[in-house]
């Protein structure tokens, strides 16, 4: 049994990361590399002699070619990660200032038909983006908000309310309400017993919430194909863009992308790892 | 409460975020708006790709010429076609010219996304200097109807790029002459080509016969499938209208891809569903010795083989021989202010110049509609692949460009790569696409 | 806590509730509601994605969708991810669960690698799977083909093609199952598992007697949010086929294909009324189930 689990335990492993270290791989050959008849897995300083060599040159060509911008605009790969950044940032910073005084007027205040609107806030959640998306263009369009870092953090935001609601719902709930009432005491208005008292101990519940909302805010692509013409493309639709790329795949680069793109994501994974669950179960499970 | 690494995530991000708030403020205005803010500037849409660079190096001779710049915004392929046909339904679009697919230009003239250039064209250019397969399958709507929408940009056509080498190594000679009673050469016909193809299909020694495109996702496969259809007497639509009953279900369509079956057998693994890059890989990665695609990718593959590849018209059947088209030409969106239009015409005007277009194939894969360049000697001794090109776009056709273009193109690819996978007899798939289409071109009142 | 949090509750301050909750309402109902009943409206009509011209046309979209094999062929195979991705998560995922769910060194290490996958975007990892999954030059073959292994063509094969999306789908979100199971399984009381030792109960038994009922509304509740999930799916079927290749067709790419490439919205506006009918029963079913499982626990 013992052996059994450890076998589970080990393919398990192997299963999540080899792919993303074959990326790693991937990421430092040559392109010739990428696309050779033969397994190439071996790193080494020099191109080797043989031709069915597992060996192949390390380079780090693949990540100064992240900077070459096609002549015209500002389009490598920095650029697109920036409007990731940007948009990425912004929509993260709104849902989370919305979502927790929204989850604060739920938590703390009586609100008619409260269940039903949290019900209704989680049920957006459900929404297949292309329900919507022909509405939401013929928005865009009539307020010019198309191809906009605005508009994509504008949407984003709403997308991620639901979860910036349930979750910090959830952690504003744990917080006793004697604090707050003692800080009223002390002579604190509401607002500012909110601001110094609830807010710095929900502190680890924002931190949990921005994480899941900047890390759904990242990885979207949908939304940002179809409304985005050249504006703010974000690196999803950038790399997804490139499918059937008429000159072949550049895949080192796209590796190298890759990996600066989800870095952050897997740094911010292993920081919120023991609120993981609470994050993709809208706060309902806790562990 | 601890101080966990999440308070320092979260002060990560909020410092971050005042950072980028400062940045945003001092955020230039996209290059998207160029058009826009600058009286002085036009903005060119494309794909992003090789020629798109070059357009954009001589946009910068243009500006030097006369202080208009010229910004070329390079879309990834993938999502070109959405992307301009999205940015039609606003009431300006971001671009002033769009470098559209020749089949868009149905759509884009009777919904009058482009503006119509027939008056204009003809009081800045000799429109007999531009090719007639290129007028009319990349500027003109209907087809030949003299109505310009239109101006040449980038024209090319499918093309065989060969491994020279392999053809001319002694001991292959010798294995072929001895193997089919006649020397090893460049396929004149698609029987030849097959055995070619036959001849270098060696999996196990990882070499390949040749790589046709075969992609479903878009139109690859019937880009590739249309050079035999019409060499083998097929074709999509009858020649004055667009009835297909009886046109496409033809003996001869299904020949045509009952042979492209054939082909895409003596390919690489799994060449049933290869985009042209991926055809492109498998010859530049040195697996296979023939490859079907367009002449822009040639200059690539010239620069990293040198001499050890050469280039080919299509082959023929029966005498036959039709390569496909490909390519785009330059159209001036209605949707930008007149002034705008203006300085866009401006561009095209100087661009048709025949000295502008000797530099414009000059550019990496830049290949020119102009009839006169096309026939001078000095084109085709500057590199290996002209002279086929030349050849090649005297011979040249179309798909659709019928404003449903592209539900067209949407069963075609789904019959066709049926019949290709064996899913369905060839006969039934071809007389079910016809249905299909008729069924489109009634909807759409073309029938 | 939930009876003290009512007694507790700032009274009369029903103006502040409403200024605090308000924006994120009127924001989500101007961004889900309002393009849900355009989308309805929408779908009535002939409109297309360039020009103004459209025309009321009646349930014609709607015989359109329901006539269509494209339609059908993509609702079969969206059940048939839905069914056999989601399935397969579950059983990786709790089998990953109970291997990891006893404590070992470097437990929090190991769990956070292995949950990685899920948090990473699937249109970017889709497309970098494509290259691990070619046929000729991808890693896998290679491998397969240096061990003697045959090497199907993943992503050509018309057959393969769509149980390779599977597959990666399945590499996103089996930590996912895993993750949920885990917490499901950490929370079983020690107490039941000495009780069945006493009883001398097989290994079985304890398993289909203990572990699974305890852990099976959490498992539910997965199940089904994953289910609204793959539902979409979309993302790795453009990075990896894009829209219109009859293989691997579902229904969010079919709707792509149809507004986006012919540009029908009339048409495309159906097609996602539709499937909304299906996903807003799915999520019914998801609500009424969360609301049951919190109920249960303040029991």
């Amino acid at each position: 049994m013992r052996v059994v689990r450890w076998i589970v335990i080990v393919l398990g492993l192997l299963f999540a990361a080899l792919p993303l270290v074959w990326m790693g791989l991937s990421s430092i050959k040559h392109r010739s590399d990428t696309i050779s008849q033969h397994l190439r897995w071996i790193p080494a300083a020099e191109a080797p002699t043989e031709p069915e060599s597992p060996a192949f040159e390390a380079t780090l060509e693949s990540y100064r070619d992240l900077q070459t911008v096609h002549a015209g605009a500002q389009h490598s790969f920095w650029h697109h990660l920036w409007n990731s950044v940007i948009i990425g940032v912004l929509s993260t910073i709104a849902s989370v200032v919305l979502g927790t005084l929204c989850a604060y007027g739920f938590s703390r205040f009586r609100v008619p038909g409260e269940k039903d609107w949290l019900f209704f806030i989680l049920s957006t959640r459900f929404m297949p983006p292309l329900a919507v998306v022909v509405p939401v263009l013929i928005m865009y369009r009539a307020l010019d908000l198309q191809g906009s870092h605005l508009g994509l953090a504008l949407l984003y935001t709403v997308f991620n309310l639901s979860l910036a609601v349930w979750l910090m719902k959830g952690f504003l709930d744990e917080i006793p309400r004697a604090y707050e009432e003692a800080a009223v005491v002390d002579g604190y208005s509401r607002f500012g017993a909110f601001v110094r008292v609830v807010l710095p101990e929900a502190r680890t519940g924002i931190a949990v919430t921005a994480v899941f909302c900047l890390i759904s805010a990242w990885n979207e692509y949908g939304f940002a194909m179809t409304l985005n013409s050249s504006g703010a493309v974000t690196v999803p639709p950038y790399f997804a863009g490139l499918q059937g790329n008429i000159e072949g795949m550049p895949w080192p680069q796209i590796a190298a992308g890759a990996l600066i793109f989800v870095t952050p994501i897997v740094v911010f994974t292993i920081l919120v790892r023991s609120h993981l669950l609470r994050g993709v179960t809208f706060g309902t499970v806790k562990q | 409460m601890k101080r966990s690494p999440l308070c320092l995530s979260l002060s990560l991000l909020v410092a971050s975020s005042l950072a980028l708030l400062c940045a945003c403020s001092k955020d230039p205005a996209p290059a998207s708006s160029g058009g826009a803010t600058s009286p002085q500037s036009i903005t060119l849409w494309w794909f992003q790709w090789a020629p798109a660079d070059g357009l954009q190096e001589l946009g910068r001779e243009f500006q030097k010429e006369t202080g208009i710049e010229v910004v070329v915004e390079q879309i990834p392929l993938g999502s070109y076609q959405e992307k301009v046909f999205l940015e039609f339904g606003a009431a300006r679009t971001r671009f002033d010219i769009v470098i559209g697919d020749s089949q868009w230009i149905g759509r884009g003239a009777t919904k009058k996304l482009y503006l119509e250039l027939t008056d204009w064209l003809p009081t800045v250019v000799d429109l007999k200097t531009i090719h007639p397969r290129a007028a009319k399958y990349l500027c003109e709507y209907p087809e030949g109807s003299g109505k310009w929408f239109a101006a040449p940009c980038e024209t090319d056509a499918v093309g065989v790029a060969y491994r020279k080498d392999w053809f001319e190594d002694p001991a292959e000679k010798a294995a072929f002459q001895q193997r089919f009673g006649r020397p090893l050469a460049v396929p004149q016909t698609w029987e030849e080509f097959k055995d070619v193809a036959q001849f270098f299909q060696r999996p196990d020694a990882k070499r390949y016969g040749c790589s046709l495109p075969s992609d479903r996702s878009y139109d690859g496969l019937t880009m590739g499938v249309q050079n035999l259809l019409w060499a083998f007497g097929g074709r999509w639509h009858a020649e004055t209208s667009n009835k297909v009953k009886g046109e496409l279900d033809t003996p001869g369509s299904v020949a045509a891809i009952e042979f492209y079956k054939q082909l895409v057998k003596l390919g690489p693994k799994g060449a049933e569903r290869l985009d042209y890059g991926q055809v492109l890989e498998s010859f530049t990665n040195g697996s296979t010795a023939m490859i079907l695609n367009y002449f822009a990718f040639f200059p690539g593959i010239h620069a990293q083989f040198g001499d050890k590849v050469g280039f080919a018209v299509v082959p023929a059947h029966q005498g036959k021989r039709v390569a496909s088209l490909g390519g785009q030409g330059l159209s001036i969106s209605s949707h930008i202010p007149p002034a705008q239009q203006e300085l866009s015409k401006k561009f095209i005007a100087w661009f048709l110049q025949r000295r502008v277009q000797e530099q414009w194939i000059t550019k990496p894969a830049g290949f020119t509609a102009n009839a006169d360049i096309l026939k001078s000697p000095e084109f085709r001794a500057k590199a290996p692949y002209n002279g086929p090109f030349a050849e090649s776009v005297d011979s040249m056709q179309d798909f659709w460009n019928v404003p449903v273009f592209n539900e067209l193109l949407a069963v075609t690819q789904r019959y066709v790569g049926m019949a290709v996978d064996g899913e369905m007899p060839t006969e039934e798939a071809l007389r079910k696409l016809a249905d299909e289409k008729e069924r489109i071109l009634k909807e759409a009142g073309l029938l | 806590m939930g009876t003290t949090a009512t007694v507790t509750r700032h009274r009369g301050g029903s103006a502040i509730a409403w200024s605090l909750v308000g924006p994120t309402l009127l924001l989500l109902i101007a961004f889900n509601v309002f393009p849900l009943l355009y989308n309805v409206a929408l779908s009535f009509t002939n409109r297309e994605l360039v020009g103004d011209e459209s025309r009321w046309v009646g349930t014609a979209n709607y015989t359109r969708v329901f006539s269509d094999p494209l339609f059908a062929a993509a609702l079969r195979r969206t059940a048939l991810f839905v069914l056999c991705a989601v399935g397969a998560e579950l059983l990786l995922g709790f089998a990953l669960a109970l291997a990891l769910v006893r404590d070992f060194r470097l437990k929090r290490t190991v769990l956070a690698i292995v949950l990685v996958p899920m948090m990473l975007s699937p249109a970017v990892m889709g497309l970098y799977w494509a290259l691990i999954l070619n046929g000729n030059y991808g890693v896998l073959n290679q491998v397969l083909g240096e061990i003697g292994l045959p090497q199907p063509q993943w992503l050509t094969d018309r057959d393969l093609k769509f149980w390779s999306i599977v597959v990666i789908d399945v590499w996103m979100w089996t930590p996912f199952m895993a993750l949920i199971a885990l917490a499901g399984l950490s929370a079983i009381p020690s107490h039941l598992y000495e009780a069945a030792e006493i009883d001398r109960a097989s290994r079985w038994r304890v398993f289909a007697r203990i572990t699974l009922p305890m852990t099976a509304p959490l498992l539910g509740l997965a199940v089904l949010l994953r289910a609204t999930d793959a539902l979409k799916q979309f993302d790795l079927v453009m990075a990896t086929a894009g829209p219109n290749d009859a293989a691997t067709q579902t229904l969010s790419t079919l709707m792509y294909q149809v507004v986006f490439r012919d540009g029908k919205i009339g048409l495309g506006s159906a097609f996602a009324c539709v499937v909304l009918v299906v996903v807003i029963a799915l999520a019914t079913v998801f609500t009424r189930y969360l609301d049951h499982l919190r109920r249960a626990r303040e029991t």
